[in-house]
């Protein structure tokens, strides 16, 4: 029994509160969340493990049929090894990289982007999710 | 956990279907002399292009291990493609 429930109970048995009160005060504090412990995780729930890109159009371009989908499913993994890879380029090329990207009118300076970055970017996927929904087609991008 | 199946479905045009299972392990062992040849023109161009060769190694291990569970599926009308990695 907690420390606030045991003086509501105090309250009751020296009379400054009516049984109804007590009542009341026991269900909202059984209605707040419990602190968490320090040790513990802070989620319970699974992390998720596969990018999945879901489309449904009605109106493909190809075939009689007419209807096209599209479902693609990546692990995650598999995005952070690539971003590790990407860690490879050496420095030369990414100046040239940027030069190029300068030139086409994107001047994105792509020494900035450090392999970290895309980690966070990558760790933070999980809670992407976007849904398009068109008369047309139907677009899902979500984690699981 | 590396690959061991791949799955590669496909429906033609004209509504024939194919699928083909690709056992990875004894693929690899069959090809392991290409393999070779393939890994050493690898870091003959990691060298080349200061990649560092250990790095690049270890960057396609990673990739191939996390391989697993990737799955690729379109629908076009009649036509259908689907690749699937266990």
């Amino acid at each position: 029994m907690n420390e606030q429930r045991r003086q509501v109970l105090q309250m009751l048995s020296e009379g400054k509160i009516t049984a109804d009160e007590a009542e009341r005060l026991i269900d909202v504090l059984d209605r707040e969340k419990p602190e968490p412990t320090p040790g513990a995780a802070p989620r319970s729930k699974s992390r998720p493990k596969y990018l999945r890109v879901m489309v449904d159009a009605a109106d493909g371009s190809g075939g009689d049929d007419g209807a096209s989908r599209v479902d693609i499913r990546i692990p995650l993994q598999l995005l952070r090894a690539g971003v590790r890879l990407t860690s490879l380029l050496p420095p030369q090329a990414l100046t040239k990289v940027n030069d190029e990207l300068n030139r086409s009118g994107v001047p994105i300076d792509l020494t900035e982007l450090k392999p970290q970055h895309l980690e966070d970017l990558i760790d933070q996927l999980d809670e992407v999710t976007v849904d398009v929904d068109d008369p047309d087609a139907k677009v899902q991008v979500f984690c699981e | 956990m590396v690959p061991q199946l791949v799955t590669v479905r496909y429906r033609r045009s004209d509504g024939r279907r194919r699928r083909l299972y690709v056992p990875v392990v004894p693929v690899v062992l069959a090809l392991s002399p290409l393999l070779l040849l393939a890994v050493s023109a690898g870091l003959v161009a990691c060298s080349a292009t200061r990649i560092s060769p250990m790095g690049a190694l270890r960057g396609t291990g990673q990739l191939l291990w996390a391989l697993p569970g990737t799955r690729f599926e379109i629908d076009d009308g009649r036509t259908a493609f689907l690749i699937s990695v266990r």
